[in-house]
């Protein structure tokens, strides 16, 4: 089984492909994991559930369904967020938004902390690129991802969180500078062992942190918090310290520092080059905050103005205000569109009263007494779009002037100070006055010296330095380990990354606003402006993260993981290309639901009460969201009307691309309608809004019948719209009866009975692989051919092939298995594998020594149960000889080790008290096998589904529980004895009943399959009913083909035909049957394994409408005699009429033929090919070209056949009168009567079947009321018969037409196959047996059991003659003749009486 | 009366039942402890006198359902 | 039809159809692959309440 993949190419032809598959990892191991779901309650990532159609949420980490196979769980996860790869860092933004989210604080600093020891600092002042690739800004506007990491530094002091360092290296390293770029590679180091020193220039640490972001922005307290961090780590940091012609590199490498990291930052303003400049008044913005920042003052004069648009300016401008400067003025050459500054720095400096001054440009700085009295300006305009993206400024000649300033501050830029640094030798600089490094490594020029932050970048982002700082870190670990500095380090980039798609409907909420310190307490003080999110709005800002990645990677589940089925390593699994080579490929990709969502008219999207039909099965099943409690989606109230649109997405041109009929929605429909009126009771008002009613599956008729009755409307109509009721939660229907009258009525819920459509994916697919479609985009196979695709080798079943119901799906499916293995024949059983076989050891008449094993199943049982407990007590129980607990105890090692126990103890009985035998006694019993001991001497006490995982608040209780339950296992097992499982042989040969085409497809698979087929047709000739018609809906010609198959079924060596053949006696039993032809009076015994009984059906001989009064009143089979026979009347035939369900879907006939509308059509159409004038009528009751038959009748009533409905209570009247052929019936859309003159009249007559009660005896097959036989199972098992080993297909299943005889022919011969090709069977060891001596032969067991095991043994046996005895190979162990038999003549082994009973008295101490 | 605790036991088909208790713990729903269950093939196992053993045995409720 | 035929078939899907595909032909002696694009097999019938016509348990 591959799951979570993708075909992604075939190539090769039939009989050897090769195909390669894309395989996205599952993220969990499943062979580890034990479905606890304890991953689940941890993930934080809740995502819309589509298994319950959004009607539900599940977790990023989820399994489909309950009973899912695998059982595994399995983690979603798309590419890494747009927000990660944005962050010049690579912080897992969406993990640690998601751990805020969950009010998670630690956990999300933890996330953090891997890339970022400033979590405080960064989370105020980081400039957020992460927020600009947010998708959420598709939505509304992005997550406030920068103040979520500020709230989780403020929740929980980062100081406090555990930070993981490798072992204490004794090599040290040195950085010079203590900016974010240093104390980042500090940090990474100390986490990798190795301790650094910090040499810091400045008395405090912290770079521009420290010395270029005032105080109200970052306060002291929290950088100091975090430099505090890293000092932790065992990192020193020497304060005025710098570096220059005392200290230099050389130096430090004297002192025995193994490398040196250089991060001194750009702290040199950049000067304006304008006249003036040295004046005093004059000077640098970052000199100044430096001071300010240092000192906490710094001299400032009444009016200020500062030139520049960034940070740095604004910064200067709020620090200068809080100085007490009285008019502070910012000169800023281009417009604000165009400031660097972020826009809220920049609102808030107005707010503070700091005003700027756009598009000036200053010229030169006028002085007085050589001090700042001016600045005189120019006026810009904005030109051409720059190199840097924006519009480049230009002076307008003449349009200077001045004004007055008493200080002015520059604020332009910043470069490195590199004057420490002129003499080192082997470090470049740019031409920007920068380093010059390795881009992946940041090495230098020079052995063992590393640089970055802005020292190499030039003025950057601190989140840019603290990613330099880690990319150092790594760099000089592997340079001091020798190792190679690049190798994996190449960025990778993803040119297409994909995400979790924003859905369509994804609601609007606003981005949590920062409150903010009021502008009147900001004067004079340096107090932090922003003052943070409360939890409660951070959280819920938290959940607008649109979870693009699906999985946050925040790595709690590994932490719940006990198993470690889910690892950091599993959690970094990569997709994977499959390569296989396969003989043949079938596909069964299935469709998707029709969304309703762009009909805007039936407001889906729009109102939570009109849902789709899916969504209906969700709420009504009782595993579904409301756990089958029927409500309304707006209230959760009971609704008390439900209507049902029909044709959503089907049969519609005008709104969607499906002509077709998707063939299913009726009968799901009436079906829901039905279960809704179980759920809610019946006064419960269901519609279904309908154009025909299309119930043309086996019983699908009785069911509408019976919906009928029990008070489901249908209405025949045409839906205009739905529109809501002001102020209520119902919805108002308008529709357009038949008459054409316009009706309009409310209901609390519209079901849109969405149609079936083949995927987009589905399409490529089928493109890549080179598959001819349809217009329908269902993959095209022929009449003739009905699982095979335009390409040998590739065969096609389910929705793919067409739309269709379950049953047909299943036949197809074993169709298609069929045609592969045709083609495969010669190379079946060459891949299969077999398991060897251990010696089983006797214990019979041995005591019983039991060993019982309790598991904890990680905490799912003993964070419940007391399994210390239980095992103490289970070793005080009789026969116990060993007892042991077991954390898990399907792991492959402690089976391994439960083989070693059982043989070294010599246990001959086991109990397992874990989970539920249901999923886990195969997986023991093998044990028990590899162990010598046979598989039913075990027995598992289910202590975790029906103990500890649902009596979890009540521990004491759950124990006693469990202690009972092994109690009362262990007083079963030691009871078991081993139980053979007999060996029968299968003979190879198989009889098919019936020589149609049905009959011959199977008997051709067969034989084809290297397999001995007899085939018996009691007529003279085959084919059947196949002679009698002229074309396939499809067009193809029936004649040339049947030929064809009768051609290869004569021809093939493996059949024998007998023909004029009866089946006069039947014995034996699977895999044994005797059975005896007699041909012309000549009797043959022919044995053989298998039997299909493909007897097929007939048209039915009309007593109606005056059939037989004229030559010209046809039957539809008739009327195909006369196409083969080319008869020349048809060319004067100038008005035919046809009458649909003659004899069909009457009382006395209560089904659907299925066949007669499509074929009436087909014909009509033929009819108006051979002659265009003629006027052509079909009169029906409801039209049902299922599938893509639909297009036939779109293709006539453009051709201008005219269809009349009627209904059974006013059937069409036809006489013959005067040897005129006159039909009258009333026109609904009329509603009065109309009569046509037809010249030829053809009925469409119900197809019967030939089933014989002779043959159901034989065989012990059903026979339903209709005459046809009944399948083993309606859905599941459509092509077979309870009685083992007898197979059915074609017309005696239902009527059918001819690609569907044909797929079922095959089906029939691939369920007999997988009989056939075990070559053996085994019985179960749990059946019944009858002691004959208390035998009354009273007959009650033969009569009662459902698949014919027991039988009388014959009066002539020596023993025991006439005593009833169960064939094991038939019996399936239900017990039900055990139950019955009067004498207790009957055990059955594994649940017999003293077994059950041993149970029961074992209770006592429970009850 | 709200002090009496019945004690059932519960004969469930393997195929159905018991299935579907299992799913009721996999969706850990939560039900009295007092409830033991014995898993037999089919309800056509059900012979009347398991009944009668159980209730003879002290039960108060005997389910049976498949 | 290639020389050498491989005794192997890839089921693509593992919905009703696709899962019954793959019992009949493993059952028949051929390996085989049931590939399927979710995490579990089951397909669209696993999300099914009931069946028609006999309002059989999907599942």
């Amino acid at each position: 089984m591959i799951t979570n993949a993708e075909v992604l190419d075939v190539e090769g032809e039939e009989g050897n492909f090769k195909v390669s598959i894309r395989k996205t990892p599952r993220y969990i191991d499943p062979a580890a994991c034990t479905s606890c779901s304890d991953c689940v309650e941890v993930c934080p990532v809740s995502l819309p559930n589509e298994y319950d159609h959004g009607l539900s949420e599940r977790k990023a980490t989820y399994k489909k369904y309950a009973q899912a196979i695998p059982g595994a769980f399995a983690i979603q996860k798309a590419d890494k967020a747009p927000c990660r790869l944005a962050c010049p860092a690579g912080l897992n933004v969406q993990g640690y938004v998601q751990m805020v989210g969950q009010g998670k604080y630690k956990e999300a600093l933890k996330i953090i902390m891997e890339d970022l020891p400033l979590p405080g600092v960064l989370g105020r002042i980081c400039p957020h690129g992460c927020e600009d690739a947010c998708r959420r800004c598709e939505v509304d506007s992005p997550v406030a991802i920068r103040d979520l990491k500020r709230l989780a530094a403020d929740r929980f002091d980062p100081r406090e969180v555990e930070i993981e360092c490798q072992p204490t290296r004794d090599e040290k390293v040195a950085i010079v500078g203590s900016g974010p770029a240093g104390l980042s590679a500090a940090y990474h180091l100390a986490r990798k062992g190795i301790r650094s020193t910090i040499f810091e220039a400045l008395p405090a640490a912290g770079g521009m942190l420290r010395v270029g972001i005032p105080a109200h922005r970052l306060p002291r307290e929290v950088l100091d918090q975090e430099i505090e961090l890293i000092t932790n780590l065992g990192v020193e940091i020497r304060l005025n310290t710098p570096i220059g012609d005392e200290l230099g590199v050389d130096e430090l490498f004297d002192q025995g520092y193994k490398a040196v990291y250089l991060a001194i930052g750009a702290h040199k303003g950049l000067s304006l080059g304008i006249p003036g400049e040295k004046a005093q008044g004059v000077r640098q913005g970052v000199d100044f905050l430096r001071e300010a920042n240092l000192t906490g003052k710094a001299e400032v004069r009444r009016r200020v103005a500062i030139i520049g648009g960034g940070n740095v300016a604004i910064d200067v401008a709020r620090s200068a205000v809080r100085l007490g400067a009285e008019e502070v003025t910012i000169v800023y050459r281009r417009s604000r569109a165009e400031m660097p500054a972020w826009e809220e720095e920049v609102q808030a400096a107005e707010d503070e009263g700091v005003k700027i001054n756009f598009l000036a440009a200053p010229q030169e700085v006028l002085t007085q007494d050589g001090k700042v009295v001016g600045l005189r300006l120019v006026q810009m305009k904005l030109s051409e779009v720059d190199s840097s993206g924006r519009r480049r400024p230009i002076p307008i000649p003449g349009s200077e002037y001045d004004m007055e300033i008493d200080q002015l501050i520059a604020a332009i830029g910043q470069r490195p100070d590199l004057s420490s640094l002129e003499n080192v030798m082997g470090i470049e600089f740019s031409r920007w006055g920068t380093t010059e490094v390795d881009p992946i490594t940041y090495a230098t020029g020079r052995e063992g010296v590393f640089a970055g932050g802005d020292l190499q970048t030039g003025p950057w982002v601190a989140i840019g330095a603290v990613a330099a700082g880690r990319e150092a870190a790594e760099s000089i670990v592997r340079y001091m380990d020798g190792r190679d500095m690049t190798e994996g380090r190449e960025p990778i980039v993803n040119e297409n990354p994909t995400y979790r798609p924003i859905p369509p409907h994804q609601a609007k909420a606003d981005r949590a606003k920062m409150p903010e310190l009021a502008v009147e307490k900001r004067q004079g003080n340096f107090e932090e402006v922003e003052l943070g999110f409360a939890e409660a709005e951070g959280q819920a800002e938290a959940h607008r993260c649109l979870n693009c990645g699906y999985c946050c990677e925040c790595y709690q589940c590994v932490e719940a993981c006990k198993p470690h089925a889910v690892t950091l390593e599993t959690h970094a699994q990569q997709t994977e290309i499959i390569e296989l080579q396969t003989g043949s490929i079938i596909l069964a990709p299935g469709f998707e639901p029709f969304d309703p969502t762009p009909f805007d008219s039936y407001i889906y999207a729009k109102h939570p009460n009109v849902i789709s039909s899916m969504d209906m099965e969700r709420l009504l099943s009782a595993s579904g969201p409301t756990g089958g409690h029927l409500i309304r989606m707006s209230d959760h109230a009971e609704p008390k009307k439900i209507a049902w649109f029909q044709c959503v997405g089907s049969r519609d041109l005008n709104r969607c691309d499906n002509s077709y009929c998707s063939s299913v929605c009726c009968m799901y429909a009436i079906k829901e309608a039905v279960i809704a009126k179980e759920h809610a009771g019946d006064d419960l008002d269901c519609a279904i809004f309908f154009m025909d009613m299309r119930t043309h599956g086996k019983d699908f008729e009785r069911f509408y019948n019976k919906a009928q009755d029990s008070g489901v409307r249908f209405v025949r109509s045409r839906v205009h719209s739905v529109d809501p009721i002001e102020d209520s939660e119902e919805v108002s229907v308008r529709y357009v009866r038949e008459d054409g009258q316009i009706e309009t009525e409310t209901f609390d819920m519209v079901v849109l009975s969405v149609g079936i459509q083949i995927h987009p994916e589905v399409a490529a697919l089928a493109e890549r692989l080179g598959i001819e479609m349809t217009e329908g985009h269902f993959a095209k196979s022929g009449s003739f051919q009905p699982v095979m695709t335009s390409r040998p080798g590739i065969y096609v079943c389910g929705a793919f092939q067409g739309p269709k119901d379950i049953p047909q799906s299943v036949v197809d499916a074993s169709a298609a298995a069929a045609a592969a293995g045709e083609l495969l024949a010669e190379a079946r059983d060459t891949l299969t594998r077999s398991k060897e076989v251990v010696p089983e050891v006797n214990v019979i008449n041995e005591r019983p020594r039991v060993g019982v094993f309790v598991c904890h199943c990680g905490i799912n049982i003993a964070g419940v149960v007391d399994v210390q407990a239980v095992a103490d007590y289970a070793a005080t129980l009789p026969y116990v000889e060993y007892v042991n607990t077991n954390l898990y105890s399907c792991s492959q090692d402690t089976q391994d080790s439960l083989t070693e126990i059982i043989r070294e103890k010599n246990l001959n009985r086991v109990v397992v008290a874990a989970c539920t035998p249901k999923t886990h006694e195969p997986l023991f019993q093998e044990t028990l096998i590899n162990a010598g001991l046979n598989k039913y001497l075990f027995e598992m006490a289910n202590i975790r589904n029906q103990d500890s995982w649902v009596h979890k608040n009540n521990p004491e209780m759950a124990t006693a529980k469990a202690k009972d339950l092994v109690r009362m296992a262990t007083a079963k097992v030691a009871l078991h004895q081993p139980l053979g499982e007999a060996e029968l042989d299968v003979n190879p040969a198989a009889l098919v009943i019936g020589g149609g085409i049905a009959g011959m497809s199977a008997a051709r698979s067969l034989a084809r399959q290297g397999y001995p087929v007899h085939l018996v047709e009691r007529e003279d000739n085959l084919g059947g009913q196949a002679h009698a018609i002229y074309r396939t809906a499809t067009g193809e010609m029936v004649g040339e083909n049947l030929a064809k198959l009768i051609q290869e079924v004569e021809s093939q060596e493996n059949i024998t035909v007998y023909r004029n053949a009866e089946l006069t006696k039947v014995e034996g039993f699977v895999g044994n049957f005797q059975s005896t032809v007699s041909v012309d009076e000549t009797e043959t015994v022919i044995d053989h394994g298998v039997a299909v009984v493909a007897t097929g059906g007939r048209a039915l001989q009309p007593e109606e409408y005056a059939y037989g009064e004229d030559p010209r009143i046809l039957t539809s089979l008739e009327l195909d005699r006369k196409f083969i026979e080319d008869d020349p009347s048809l060319a004067d035939v100038k008005t035919a009429v046809f009458i649909q369900c003659v004899g069909s879907r009457e009382p006395q006939r209560p089904y659907c033929s299925r066949v007669c509308c499509t074929h009436s059509i087909e014909n009509a159409l033929e009819l108006k090919r051979r002659n265009p004038d003629s006027q052509v009528f079909i009169l029906y009751r409801d039209i049902r070209t299922y599938g893509e038959r639909e297009y036939l009748y779109k293709e006539a009533r453009e051709k201008g056949v005219v269809f009349i409905r009627f209904s059974l209570d006013d059937k069409p009247e036809v006489s013959v009168q005067n040897g005129q052929i006159s039909v009258t019936v009333t026109d609904h859309v009329l509603g009065r009567p109309v009569e046509i003159g037809a010249d030829l009249l053809t009925l469409a007559s119900a197809v019967v079947p030939n089933a014989s009660e002779k043959l159901a005896q034989f065989f012990k097959v059903p026979v339903n009321e209709d005459g046809f036989y009944v399948e083993k199972h309606a859905k599941l098992g459509p092509s077979e018969f309870a009685t083992d080993g007898v197979f059915l297909c074609g017309i005696a299943h239902y009527p059918k037409p001819i690609d569907e005889s044909i797929a079922q022919g095959q089906a029939a011969a691939s369920r007999a196959l997988t009989l056939l090709a075990r070559e053996k069977i085994y019985t179960s060891g749990h059946v019944a047996e009858v002691q004959p001596a208390m035998c009354s032969q009273c007959g009650v067991c033969v009569s009662v059991c459902p698949y014919s095991a027991p039988s009388f043994r014959s009066l002539e046996e020596r023993f025991w003659p006439g005593k009833a005895e169960v064939n094991p190979v038939l019996c399936k162990g239900c017990g039900l003749c055990v139950a019955s038999c009067r004498s207790g003549a009957i055990r059955l082994k594994g649940f017999d009486n003293d077994q059950i009973f041993a149970q029961i008295f074992s209770l006592d101490e429970a009850v | 009366m709200s002090e009496f605790e019945p004690k059932i036991v519960s004969f469930l088909c393997n195929w159905c039942s018991y299935g579907a208790a299992d799913l009721a713990g996999v969706g850990r729903m939560e039900y009295p402890p007092n409830i033991r269950v014995i898993r037999i093939p089919c309800t056509g196992r059900m012979s009347p006198k398991f009944i009668l053993a159980a209730f003879r045995e002290g039960a108060d409720g005997v389910w049976v359902s498949g | 039809m290639a020389n050498e035929v491989v005794g192997s078939v890839l089921v693509v899907g593992g919905g009703i159809a696709g899962m019954q595909s793959a019992l009949d032909l493993a059952n028949a002696g051929y390996y085989v692959y049931l590939q399927e694009k979710s995490p579990a097999i089951g397909g669209v019938m696993s999300q099914l309440d009931k069946t028609f016509p006999t309002n059989d348990c999907a599942m």
